[in-house]
């Protein structure tokens, strides 16, 4: 036997990579950088790979949420007026308590409130999940406007507050760090507990988990909340941002979220998906919004590329997997 | 229970007669509609005047066509949620073209060719290979409406030929009553339900929606029912667009946003099965007009119209769920 020399190891590492569920995703990833690198001179700085991580965040916070709820074969639609109305909530929490914990606190609260009631929609009520969050999407879309008719200013003017969405933390931007610890709590828990087994599982064969003595229903009453939960720690960050709770926000963010979710190789049928892939596909569609930026190209393009992509996408996954449904 | 086991019995009959009734969802939803009239009615003296009653046809007009759409995509197994975009974008040709040569007839036509465009792409894409129509017809929204920004500069492309026959399109009333686009939308929609439940074809397409293998075992296409079932929504989204322009005079960049949702809302509403294979166009229709005369009568007692998205939520879920309940009980 010869000793492997380090060339037969890069290609093995390499095949390895393009071969994995990744592959895909690591190859545009990197195409898209070194052809941007080569288009735009300023994309690859230090200062600018910052702002793509910084922009990333809020999409990558709500999609580890949205993650766990298609791969137990569930869906939110109302992420995105969720995310508007917690803004407002957590704003005015702060304006009437002088206390961002308090403001944070019941943010999240609310979100994760959300949640609850979507997830007892689609349990108990049995409502389709799609269906249903459609239908709290419209109702937080309603009621937002019946808690407040404008922008939510911020009346305390409390210094730490506009730290969270541009704070640094070891040179890190803060949501930057917020979007790190979620994503890599959540990859822990999928990949790494019998928990995150348990979530696979009820979304590939819900019967299966049944009769193994779990409950699929408390898993996904799981997901709905920590979705929900999540969407509450955004808008905390979205406020900051804005330094405004602004009941107009999040429109199509629903979308965005869902639309990389997918990308990342996560299943709409349920039972199949990674933080790795949501992770790398969030990365891919920010960077492709940045380069747009960098390139001077017609913003409008920001949102054709995104669909281009995700139809690409899974066209491409498709022909990997062979015509397996349809 | 040998009495009530009895199927000569009189209260067994009618109790057998009822649960028929109400089994029936259509009739359910009618039952609804009428209730919702009578209610709004009672509450405000302007709900039950002939004006009202058909002004709000003429608005739910464009949804009902969309919606129409969207349930023919559904029964056929697939779900179709590039309407909203679409609307937007084929008003830009029929807006173009009439500028350009003051027919209204090229620009319908320009309208149509783009929208089967879409809809033939998204069918290749999912009926041909096969991916998920809910990924295409998103990744499609997207692409169409940043197509549109792109076209238009986001600004409003005015219809600038004023013709009186795109004007009344959208605005006319027929004996000075009915409104134009509910006649083109109701005409429309009942040479839909003809095709799905008086043909072969619409036979098929619930055989390819409910279950596309014995489906395909019997010998049809199909693919190519599929496809056909997309070219359906886009054709009707796309007339739904064209009305939609001649109401608001101009291409709107921004107009149809949504629309998706709430045409997928009022479909299942009308008891059309997200999993395929199940419902029908008078259910979908009736769901739209549940959805229209709600939201108008709560606009009619005053209430602010943020409690009219509140309560067209609560509405949704309520009837879905009940829906399910009685499944389930089955």
């Amino acid at each position: 036997m010869r000793d492997l020399t380090d060339d037969d190891r890069s290609g093995a590492l390499l095949r390895r990579v393009f071969n994995s569920e990744y592959g895909f995703l690591v190859v545009v990833l990197t195409l898209l950088v070194v052809g941007l690198s080569l288009a735009a001179t300023n994309f690859l700085t230090p200062s600018n790979a910052v702002a793509i991580l910084h922009q990333s965040s809020l999409v990558l916070i709500v999609a580890v949420g949205m993650t766990f709820l298609l791969i137990t074969a569930e869906v939110d639609i109302s992420v995105g007026a969720n995310l508007a109305f917690a803004s407002c909530v957590v704003m005015d929490v702060i304006n009437q308590t002088n206390s961002v914990a308090l403001g944070a606190l019941a943010g999240i609260a609310f979100g994760a409130g959300v949640g609850l009631i979507n997830a007892f929609v689609t349990l108990v009520l049995k409502v389709n999940s799609l269906i249903g969050t459609i239908a709290m999407m419209m109702a937080l879309q309603g009621g937002v406007y019946l808690y407040t008719r404008e922008a939510v200013q911020n009346h305390h003017q409390i210094e730490i507050f506009p730290k969270i969405a541009t704070g640094f933390i070891l040179g890190i931007p803060v949501p930057v760090v917020f979007a790190a610890v979620v994503a890599l709590a959540g990859w822990f828990y999928l990949a790494r507990t019998r928990g995150g087994r348990l979530v696979f599982a009820s979304g590939a064969n819900e019967a299966a988990v049944r009769l193994s003595g779990y409950s699929p229903a408390r898993v996904k009453f799981g997901a709905f909340v920590m979705t929900g939960a999540l969407v509450g720690l955004a808008a905390v960050i979205l406020a900051s941002l804005l330094n405004a709770g602004q009941p107009t926000a999040g429109t199509g963010f629903e979308l965005t979220v869902i639309a990389a979710v997918l990308l990342g190789g996560t299943s709409l049928m349920g039972g199949r998906g990674t933080i790795l892939g949501t992770v790398l596909a969030v990365l891919i569609l920010k960077i492709i919004d940045n380069g747009i930026i960098m390139l001077r190209w017609n913003q409008d393009l920001q949102i054709i590329v995104p669909g281009l992509v995700l139809i690409l996408a899974l066209y491409m996954d498709q022909k990997k997997r062979g015509p397996a449904h349809g | 229970m040998p009495l009530s086991a009895n199927p000569a019995l009189p209260q067994n009959m009618l109790s057998r007669t009822l649960r028929k009734v109400a089994g029936q969802s259509e009739i359910a939803l009618f039952v609804s509609l009428v209730l919702i009239v009578i209610v709004f009615s009672s509450l405000s003296e302007y709900f039950l005047t002939t004006r009202n009653l058909t002004n709000v046809l003429g608005q739910a007009s464009i949804i009902l066509l969309i919606a129409t759409g969207v349930a023919v995509a559904l029964i056929g197994g697939e779900v179709d949620i590039s309407v909203g975009s679409l609307v937007a974008a084929v008003a830009l040709p029929l807006v173009e073209i009439m500028n350009a040569t003051g027919s209204l007839s090229l620009g319908i036509l320009g309208a149509l060719v783009l929208g089967l465009m879409i809809g033939a792409i998204n069918g290749y894409l999912s009926a041909y290979l096969r991916i998920n129509s809910l990924i295409v017809t998103l990744g499609m929204l997207f692409l169409i409406r940043g197509g549109v920004y792109l076209w238009t500069n986001k600004r409003a492309q005015a219809d600038t030929a004023y013709l009186d026959s795109f004007f009344a399109i959208g605005n006319g009333k027929a004996f000075g009553i009915m409104p134009i686009p509910a006649i083109i939308a109701g005409v429309i929609v009942l040479m839909v339900m003809f095709i799905m439940h008086k043909t072969r074809f619409g036979r098929r397409i619930y055989a390819a929606g409910g279950s596309a293998e014995v489906a395909r075992m019997v010998g049809y296409d199909v693919r190519r029912i599929k496809f056909i079932c997309f070219l359906i929504s886009s054709t009707l989204a796309t007339i739904a667009g064209i009305l939609l322009a001649s109401r608001l005079g101009a291409a709107v960049h921004t107009s149809g946003q949504g629309y998706e949702f709430q045409a997928i809302a009022a479909v299942v509403l009308g008891g059309v099965s997200l999993a395929g294979g199940r419902g029908n166009i008078l259910g979908a229709a009736l769901g739209v007009l549940i959805l229209a005369y709600l939201s108008n009568g709560l606009g009619m007692i005053n209430a602010p119209t943020e409690w009219q998205l509140v309560i067209t939520g609560i509405v949704i879920v309520a009837a879905v769920s009940l829906d399910s309940y009685k499944k389930s009980k089955e």
